[in-house]
């Protein structure tokens, strides 16, 4: 298969329709769920689609060192390429690196002005012209009430799209009549789209919980397989 | 004198730039009351540390050279090498590793891990040295040997513990907590010599026995007995120490120490940590090639009545003549014995026999297997090894990266003529990653080397030690060609007019290939070359990818088939496969769209967050690609890769724009295309300068 096909048919244009065309620059989008479900590897499916477009990608990682977040992009382009067959695997391979950054925060002692001050550095000074930023491992019980004010803000000028994963955890009802996760009802006006992953027996489904101005839209038929944590269509 | 080889230890101490190193030689110098006084490494005194032996380095406050020295740490014998620790010369601090069974790595306890913490950490790996880590300046402000000790776990992957933890931090620092006798320790007296062991203070009994719990959980996976008795209760220092030091020497483990060199604290404690916990030459497994037996494997044993096999690690040149430091592996070296250098296949006599202290020597009769000796006035190159002429073996050769960087140098005068090639000749044997040659158009020198900084200390050393001056072209950047697709070559040499003629044809196809520099494939079906002529093609070929014709540097990743050809009764010849063969490579070499490849290198920029967008920048600027970046409280890493061609003057760049308080390190990466532009002015450049050598 070639490059172009991939991403005709990658599954991520299925969750795109879903919400309305995409997320957009300039918007937010979280992936919640508890540990351990697959976000990181569904952030990491956003960002390879991206990529195969040719676009550029900042990933920020808050809690994995970035050697680790190398190897999960290494294993799920694998992956990818395997199942459908990539023509021209390792030129492929090596113009979608190279649109790729790994920036690592510390989120302890790295205020959210430096975060965005030193994206506003990789972008403007090191002449790295993103169009997404995907945001791993960010610690929402932590974050002040203006982190989300200053980033929507901060994507808006610099039109970027930005990915969250938002981990669930501690007591139940972890979410509330609404399916919205509880750590960030605070957040969610700032937030234009809200998946959560639900684990079922075979599979991990997907509930858009906000899909820019619509609650609990229809479901989109998408899903991980619970094996490889590849997006599929359900 | 003869040692027990229980009692020895041969060990060095590695580290990044500036965490300590050289003044922790020196205190355990002193420790060891081989020099009486201590001396800063930049001392006011302007006498400067024992272990500098070179003027340079004591200008630049960093250590080239590995000297190793001899010291007596109770009643154990302790081989010091020293090695350096910029990235530059790596292959100074590789050989030197060579040698070593066990390291001390040194940490900063502000710095942590930084980008050559991990490239020495890497070469300790791969040479399978344990090792002990001595997080040192814990007196400086913002010390924190806690996230130290977190780092070397989670960046080095090292299963870690501490063995000492500090008495207050930075200027409160009053001593230290022995985790494994549960002491204070403190250090009284000038020079923090008197040790005095007390009771744990009460602020840090909890604290004590947390880290003390974490050490046992780890040191009781290498020991039965310990993990039996550290359940019940009654476990000893004894058992204790032989557990850490069998997960020592297994590399599975690494006790960690915390001090401070320069505030005399902690020093005694990790020199006893290298008599427990490292091991004596027995405990190493060393392997020899059997150059008789087709470079078999064979392990040699450091036991004195076997015959001689040793290593020739480092030569230098003193005033009585060249010194080669050597390291016995198996067997005795005496004075008056006969050895055979198994590289060079001559014979010698072991003159004079020399043990090496900081800054003098003293003669001896002989040196026992494990021991690091030194002989005078043996002709060999580094690397060399002696063995006794019953034996021809050679210790596994050393892993030699290719240079990456060449400049040419003149003489500015006639006296400095000779000196230059003097320095030369001694600085290529005592480094195999310095090498020179004479470009047969240019008729210049040049050298060639792993970097800018390692090519200017030779120029260096060459005005200092040889008052030789030299005038430098700029640098030159090792470029490659490489063709892009397969093409096909049938080329006929003919020339038979008047006397003997020339006649040979060669068909078949070029093609990139990966992994390997160049491949010849004989695919000649029915005689069509005659056989004795094969090796000619062969050699055509090989000779015509020395140069390609883009920008005239090597051809690389090509395989070259020839699968047809014709010959002539009379008039083949082996020049004439050559020339045909030449003649097939140029045919089909513009065919196969070729391109200009250059030496990438990894670039770790390291220095406060606040300059991280100017790191940004220069990277930017230097067709460099970012890939990682890391941000921690106030501190940033920068990764990228950027082309070697764009580095040169990068340190003072990155120097001025930050102050002086940002570092960098680089290392060779790959091999990468270069982009369109680039590799068009390179070829106009290369035009220019044959038609000017040609109109000459």
């Amino acid at each position: 298969m070639l490059k172009e096909e991939l991403i005709k048919k990658s599954p991520v244009r299925v969750l795109e329709r879903g919400i309305e065309g995409g997320l957009k620059g300039g918007n937010i989008g979280v992936i919640a769920s508890r540990k351990g479900i697959g976000k990181t590897s569904v952030l990491v499916q956003l960002a390879l689609d991206k990529l195969m477009q040719g676009k550029k990608v900042i990933h920020v990682s808050f809690t994995t060192h970035t050697s680790y977040v190398i190897s999960w992009y290494e294993n799920i382009f694998t992956e990818l390429a395997k199942k459908k067959n990539l023509e021209d695997y390792s030129s492929v391979h090596d113009d979608l690196m190279k649109n790729r950054v790994i920036m690592n925060f510390n989120q302890e002692g790295v205020s959210t002005d430096q975060i965005l001050k030193s994206l506003r550095a990789m972008i403007v000074d090191g002449g790295f012209d993103a169009d997404a930023v995907i945001a791993d491992g960010f610690d929402f019980a932590r974050a002040d009430a203006e982190h989300f004010d200053k980033v929507s803000a901060f994507a808006k000028e610099m039109k970027l799209e930005f990915w969250y994963s938002c981990t669930m955890s501690g007591e139940e009802p972890l979410l509330d009549k609404k399916n919205v996760p509880v750590i960030l009802r605070p957040f969610l006006d700032d937030i234009a789209v809200l998946i959560v992953l639900e684990p079922k027996a075979e599979y991990i489904h997907f509930i858009v919980v906000k899909d820019h101005g619509r609650m609990n839209p229809e479901d989109l038929n998408i899903k991980l397989d619970a094996k490889t944590l590849l997006i599929a269509e359900a | 004198m003869a040692f027990e080889i229980s009692k020895m230890r041969n060990i060095g101490i590695s580290a990044h730039i500036d965490s300590g190193k050289t003044t922790l030689s020196e205190r355990i110098l002193f420790y060891c009351n081989k020099i009486h006084s201590i001396h800063e490494v930049r001392g006011k005194d302007g006498v400067g540390a024992t272990m500098d032996s070179m003027e340079l380095e004591r200008e630049r406050g960093i250590t080239i050279a590995s000297a190793a020295t001899n010291v007596t740490w109770k009643d154990t014998t302790v081989n010091l090498i020293d090695t350096p620790g910029h990235v530059d010369f790596t292959i100074e601090v590789e050989r030197s590793l060579r040698v070593l069974d066990g390291a001390v790595l040194v940490l900063c306890s502000v710095g942590g891990v930084q980008s050559q913490t991990l490239t020495v950490d890497r070469q300790l790996k791969r040479y399978h040295v344990p090792r002990l880590a001595f997080i040192n300046k814990a007196d400086r402000t913002g010390a924190n040997p806690y996230r130290v000790k977190n780092q070397i776990v989670e960046k080095l992957g090292l299963n870690a513990a501490f063995i000492t933890l500090p008495i207050g931090l930075e200027d409160k620092l009053e001593g230290l907590v022995d985790l494994v006798l549960m002491k204070a320790v403190y250090f009284d007296g000038e020079g923090g010599i008197d040790i005095r062991y007390a009771e744990i203070p009460a602020h840090l009994q909890a604290d004590a026995a947390k880290y003390r719990e974490e050490l046992l959980d780890c040191a009781a996976m290498f020991s039965d007995e310990l993990a039996e008795a550290y359940l019940e209760g009654t476990e000893t220092p004894e058992m204790i120490k032989a557990a850490i030091r069998k997960g020592t020497i297994a590399q599975q483990f690494v006790p960690v120490f915390v001090g401070s060199a320069y505030k005399n604290k902690g020093v005694q404690l990790l020199l006893d940590g290298v008599v427990d916990y490292l091991p004596d030459p027995t405990e190493v497994k060393n392997i020899a090639l059997d150059l008789d037996k087709g470079e078999e494997e064979h392990v040699v044993i450091a036991d004195p009545k076997l015959p001689t096999v040793a290593l020739g690690f480092k030569l230098e040149d003193g005033q009585y003549g060249q010194l080669t430091y050597v390291r016995i592996y198996q067997g005795e070296i005496k004075k008056g014995s006969e050895l055979f250098n198994t590289r060079s296949r001559k014979k010698f006599k072991v003159g004079r026999l020399v043990r090496m202290h900081a800054a003098t020597m003293e003669d001896i009769t002989e040196g026992g297997p494990g021991d690091i000796v030194a002989l005078f006035g043996i002709e060999c190159a580094s690397g060399d090894t002696f063995c006794e002429p019953s034996v021809n073996f050679a210790m596994t050769s050393m892993f030699v990266p290719d240079t990456v960087i060449s400049l040419a140098i003149e003489p500015a005068d006639k006296k400095s003529a000779d000196q230059m090639s003097k320095a030369l000749n001694r600085f290529t044997k005592e480094d195999p990653t310095f090498q020179t040659y004479v470009d047969p158009e240019s008729n210049q020198t040049i050298i060639k080397g792993m970097g800018e900084l390692h090519l200017e200390v030779y120029i260096e050393r060459m005005r200092r030690e040889y008052k030789c001056e030299v005038t430098t072209g700029m640098p030159q950047v090792a470029y490659r060609e490489a063709i892009s697709q397969r093409a096909d070559f049938n080329y006929t040499h003919k020339k038979q007019t008047g006397g003997s003629g020339q006649y040979g044809r060669v068909a078949g196809y070029m093609e990139p290939i990966e992994g390997a520099v160049y491949e010849f494939v004989n695919s000649v079906k029915g005689g069509a070359i005659p056989n004795e002529y094969i090796q000619s093609c062969d050699k055509g070929f090989k000779e015509a990818s020395k140069k390609g014709s883009l920008i005239g540097f090597p051809v690389v990743n090509i395989r070259c088939v020839i699968n047809d050809g014709a010959s002539h009764p009379v008039d083949s010849s082996d020049i004439a496969f050559q020339l045909a063969s030449i003649g097939c490579f140029r045919e089909a070499y513009e065919k196969a769209k070729p391109v200009i490849l250059e030496p990438i290198m990894k670039v770790v920029a390291e220095g406060p967050a606040e300059f991280q967008g100017n790191i940004y920048a220069s990277v930017n600027q230097r067709r460099g690609l970012i890939t990682a970046s890391t941000e921690e409280a106030s501190f940033c890493r920068v990764e990228a890769e950027v082309p070697l061609s764009e580095m040169f003057g990068y340190s003072t760049v990155l120097r001025s724009m930050t102050q002086g308080k940002a570092e960098f390190s680089m290392e060779f990466l790959k091999y990468g295309k270069v982009p369109t532009s680039v590799s068009e002015q390179l070829r106009k450049e290369f035009e220019e300068k044959r038609r000017k050598e040609q109109g000459r």
